[in-house]
């Protein structure tokens, strides 16, 4: 049996492994003609694109033919989200090692999701490759660039990887907050942020301080827009059709402004959040809302540091689904869209599908099995981790969610 | 008119950044002439660094906090030793300067330094020289940044005075230190009687980062709050007396946390019961020679406290080319690499690298606790902190100074008139709470002003200093016997007595000999007396003679000459 069929979560339209084979499917179709596309639109079988030149290369086979030492012949610019960096860098360096990633050079520009969206939109020309964290944005990015432009800036986009949301916590205090409250939700932290006395007030132990909570900033930070998209669900009790009705609703935002008053810390990045955490305990978070892989990243280092971290999973989720967007803007050549899609080839080989679960992600290519002894689903599964989720909520549309963006903006004013 | 003049105190962002953002946020990112033993550093890096001969060598400028320096020595070196290149080939070689965090943002921001990367102690340094930078370019001054390390702020006691207050049984907090700080009977009340009163040292906020979190954490504890701290806050009277509570047991100030280490384990329990300082060198202490006299231990206060993170990242000037970015990433790969890591350790650091395990010398062995600090205080607003700051200058001991200048004939031309900028520079920067009195000494002493308020007499004191001129003999000994008789004879236990000696050469016309002197001035097993702060005045000075005088005193020596005795005296300022 194919162990992915053990983390379909529900069936639901938002499930990892369906959204998955769909986009699989999809690209399936178009890779065979894809790279010609690509590399023959512009017409210009240009010096600087020797990678082009050879179709057949498969990732990490090597193939290439011409003789002595290959010298990179064409730079493309990855913008991605740093909760990717190790997954990414490993496979920066051994792409390089191939015959055809010799001939590209990648750069990777590690940027908040919607901090990459913005460049973009900005004309930042290093950028040939956006890979936020989730489509979550990605509407209201392609809102935004049409103001401007016409069509779409993305020439092809494939999921490299699934992750959903969690909320991380120190066991000692987990236990603690398990204590006190039924059950860790939106609603919960909201409460345990506005106890009198803190810690003191939640388990008699004032020596912990006050509750801290952490999320990154949405209006930077992808994570951050799913923790508040989650929220706003949560509030509301709904799965689905979030609405411009749910967040103008005067209960919601004072709820809202409640719970974002008693955040601690807003990092631009969802991976030095949770470094943060590990680094300096629970001195700086009692708990954090992460991505599942960030938190599987982070397990054996924090043993090190200060104890033990529990995952929770959120009564609600959604899928961060970790697209590759391949752009199609005026300083994107073919050559650098051939390029991108070679690496992007490497990214979704087995080999590097396996490196991204051993960094905690769900992997895009269904075929690569997750339930096995040296699995972080099976090997952490003490911490709280497990495959099968229960809700997915759908994502909201462009327009709730700019407004949920002002809404935060009020709700948490300045820092 | 002097008064209206910008103070020497906020003299490295009062340029860029003025008033209100000098008085908020950069002193107590540790706006410090140096961190160093005086002499300050001369910019661009230690002489004990030789560059590599050759044509392909590329030279990265350095500055870092000084507070990690023993580390960053001993890996740099590592690294220079090694043969590390550019893509061009050219050998990488890294001249390295500690000085103050908030110091080395300011001399690259204003050019005089051009360093190719920096790190400071604090990431708040970061923020504020890019803020300022933008400002005027638009464009930050360091690009992305990565920790190199942590060290929690920390209480550093004598492990037997911390067992007194509970340590090990119960979390003790500045609440704690305040009740002690208060009590007159001191340690008696805890049943040491033989321990006097309770001693506290922390560094001037204005200049030091572990001062103005200090005087954060303090009034934090007044408040009683952990976090919203705000000015309807500080401003409330209790608050007010709970800082002048703690401040009152200081001992004095300073503008570097690593003098006041040094000089508390040197010192031992009669000099400083306790002082705020960074775990790494509660750590480093067990390894200092001589030994201290006693164990020292880290006080995590209950209440919360703050990190020293350590960032790093590159310059973003002119002078900072593609392959220096490419050299400066190089170095700075090879500083978070594991092993670099791990031998931070060695020198009492937490390294940034979360994937090696905390282990020896950070536990319990060490004094510390590596499951600590269990909470943060919030970095208040901006407009927190300017209060802040002015609460401390009301409440904060004041001083009693006595300047004593030597104006024997050698002192004649440059020396005496570079002395006199030094000395008026002094009279600047003191508070408006201290008073100061003026001495002048050759073959006679005499005074050219006492007990002169620096609320209404601050002008008569630099006429006086300009009024000075050079001749005769040096009657150092009689001059400083003087001054201190006149010091003992106005105790204020609530001030800091101290006098500041300047003196170009040895003693020619005393009758007092050196010994009887030392017997005069030392300071008493209580700790309590008169610090001598000595200056050696060019080549000729006797930095043996002054330096046992500052010694004896638990004060220090400075080497002077007329090109850096304005940057001596505006150090010797933190103390009060």
């Amino acid at each position: 049996m194919n162990a992915m069929n053990n983390m379909d979560p529900s069936g639901s339209s938002g499930s990892w492994l369906g959204k998955a084979i769909v986009v699989v499917l999809v690209w399936v179709v178009l890779a065979g003609g894809g790279y010609w596309f690509f590399a023959g639109r512009g017409g210009q079988p240009a010096k600087d694109d020797r990678a082009a030149r050879q179709p057949g290369t498969e990732p990490g086979k090597g193939g290439g033919s011409d003789a002595g030492p290959a010298q990179p012949a064409i730079t493309i610019g990855v913008a991605y989200g740093t909760e990717k960096r190790a997954w990414l860098e490993w496979a920066v360096e051994q792409f390089a090692q191939n015959e055809e990633g010799k001939r590209i050079q990648v750069n990777l520009i590690p940027m908040g999701s919607l901090e990459g969206a913005h460049a973009i939109l900005e004309g930042d020309k290093r950028i040939h490759v956006w890979s936020p964290a989730s489509s979550l944005y990605r509407e209201v990015f392609l809102a935004e660039w049409q103001l401007n432009h016409s069509g779409s800036p993305i020439a092809k986009e494939e999921v490299l990887a699934l992750t959903p949301m969690v909320f991380v916590t120190w066991k000692n205090r987990y236990d603690a907050l398990k204590a006190h409250y039924p059950e860790i939700t939106f609603e919960s932290i909201s409460q345990a942020l506005q106890m009198e006395g803190g810690w003191g007030g939640i388990a008699k132990k004032p020596d912990w301080g006050l509750f801290k909570f952490g999320h990154t900033d949405p209006n930077k930070s992808n994570s951050g827009l799913m923790a508040l998209v989650l929220m706003a669900y949560d509030f509301h009790g709904k799965n689905n059709n979030l609405a411009l009705a749910d967040i103008v609703k005067p209960e919601f935002q004072t709820w809202l402004a409640q719970l974002e008053r008693g955040v601690t810390a807003r990092s631009d990045s969802t991976g030095t959040l949770m470094r943060e955490m590990v680094l300096k305990g629970p001195s700086s978070f009692d708990a954090v809302m992460v991505y599942e892989s960030v938190a599987i990243d982070f397990l054996k280092s924090a043993e090190g540091r200060w104890g033990t971290l529990q995952v929770v999973y959120p009564k609600r989720n959604m899928w961060s689904d970790n697209p590759y967007c391949i752009l199609k803007t005026d300083w994107t050549t073919p050559a650098h869209q051939a390029a991108a899609e070679k690496f992007l080839r490497f990214l979704m080989s087995p080999a590097a599908q396996k490196k991204a679960l051993d960094h905690g992600f769900r992997p895009g290519d269904p075929a690569v099995p997750v339930k096995f002894p040296e699995s972080p689903f099976v090997k952490y599964e003490d911490h709280g981790l497990t495959i099968d989720l229960t809700t997915i909520c759908d994502p909201p549309t462009a327009e709730v969610i700019n407004n949920l963006l002002q809404t935060w903006q009020r709700a948490a004013g300045p820092r | 008119m002097i008064a209206s003049k910008p103070s020497p105190r906020q003299w490295c962002w009062t340029e860029s950044l003025g008033l209100a953002l000098t008085l908020l946020i950069l002193p107590a990112m540790g706006c410090s002439p140096s961190s160093q033993p005086a002499p300050p550093q001369p910019k661009g890096g230690s002489p004990t660094q030789t560059r590599p001969a050759g044509n392909d060598v590329l030279e990265l400028v350095f500055p870092y906090g000084s507070e990690k320096q023993k580390w960053i020595d001993a890996v740099t070196k590592e690294f220079n030793d090694g043969d590390h290149r550019t893509a061009a080939k050219n050998r990488i070689w890294v001249r390295t300067v500690p000085l103050g965090s908030g110091e080395l943002i300011t001399e690259i921001q204003e050019g005089r330094l051009k360093g190719h990367l920096a790190s400071p102690a604090s990431s708040v340094f970061i923020e504020l020289g890019n803020a300022e930078s933008k400002t005027r370019t638009g464009k930050p001054l360091v690009g992305e940044t990565r920790n190199l390390v942590v060290s929690p702020v920390v209480v550093a006691m004598w492990k037997p005075m911390a067992e007194a207050l509970g340590w090990g049984k119960r979390p003790i907090g500045w609440a704690d230190i305040l009740q002690i700080a208060k009590d007159e009977q001191g340690w008696a009340k805890y049943n040491y009687p033989q321990w006097g009163r309770f001693k506290f040292g922390h560094t001037h906020p204005e200049y030091s980062n572990s001062g103005i979190i200090s005087v954060f954490a303090e009034v934090y504890a007044g408040a009683g709050k952990l976090k919203g701290l705000t000015a309807a806050d500080v401003a409330r009277p209790e608050v007010g007396q709970f800082l002048h509570g703690i401040e009152e047991s200081v001992v004095h100030y300073g503008s570097s946390t690593g003098f006041f280490g040094r000089r508390m384990f040197l010192g031992g329990p009669q000099y400083l019961s306790a002082a705020v300082l960074y775990e790494n060198m509660v750590i480093e202490s067990y390894g200092s020679d001589p030994a201290p006299p006693l164990p020292v231990v880290a006080i995590y206060p209950k209440e919360g406290t703050f990190w020293s993170d350590h960032p790093v990242g590159v310059v973003q000037r002119e002078w900072v080319d593609d392959e220096h970015r490419q050299a400066a990433e190089e170095y700075i790969a090879f500083l978070t690499a594991p092993e670099q890591q791990k031998r931070a350790m060695e020198f009492g650091f937490r390294p940034a690298d979360v994937g090696i395990p905390l282990g020896d010398p950070i536990n319990a062995a060490h004094g510390v606790d590596p499951k600590q600090p269990e909470t943060t205080l919030e970095v208040p607003s901006a407009t927190v902190m300017n209060a802040v700051v002015d609460l401390w200058k009301q409440q904060k001991k004041h001083a009693n100074v006595v300047l004593a200048i030597d104006i024997s004939g050698s002192m004649q031309g440059k020396k005496i008139d570079n002395a006199k900028i030094g000395a008026k520079q002094l009279v600047e920067i003191l508070d408006k709470g201290d008073t100061l009195s003026l001495m002048s000494f050759n073959d006679n002493v005499a005074w050219a002003g006492q007990g002169l308020s620096m609320a209404t007499d601050r002008q008569v004191a630099a006429q006086d200093i300009d009024s000075l001129f050079a001749s005769d003999g040096t009657a150092l000994y009689e001059a400083i016997a003087m001054a201190h008789r006149y010091l003992v004879a106005k105790p204020a236990s609530d001030k800091i007595s101290a006098i500041v000696v300047l003196s170009d050469g040895e003693d020619t016309s005393s009758r007092m000999r050196l010994e009887e002197l030392l017997k005069l001035v030392e300071t008493n097993v209580e700790g309590r007396g008169v610090r001598i702060f000595t200056i050696g005045y060019g080549s000729d000075a006797r930095p043996d003679v002054l330096g046992k005088i500052s010694e004896v005193t638990q004060a220090k020596y400075y080497s002077g000459t007329p090109e850096n005795i304005r940057e001596v005296f505006k150090e010797i300022s933190t103390f009060f």
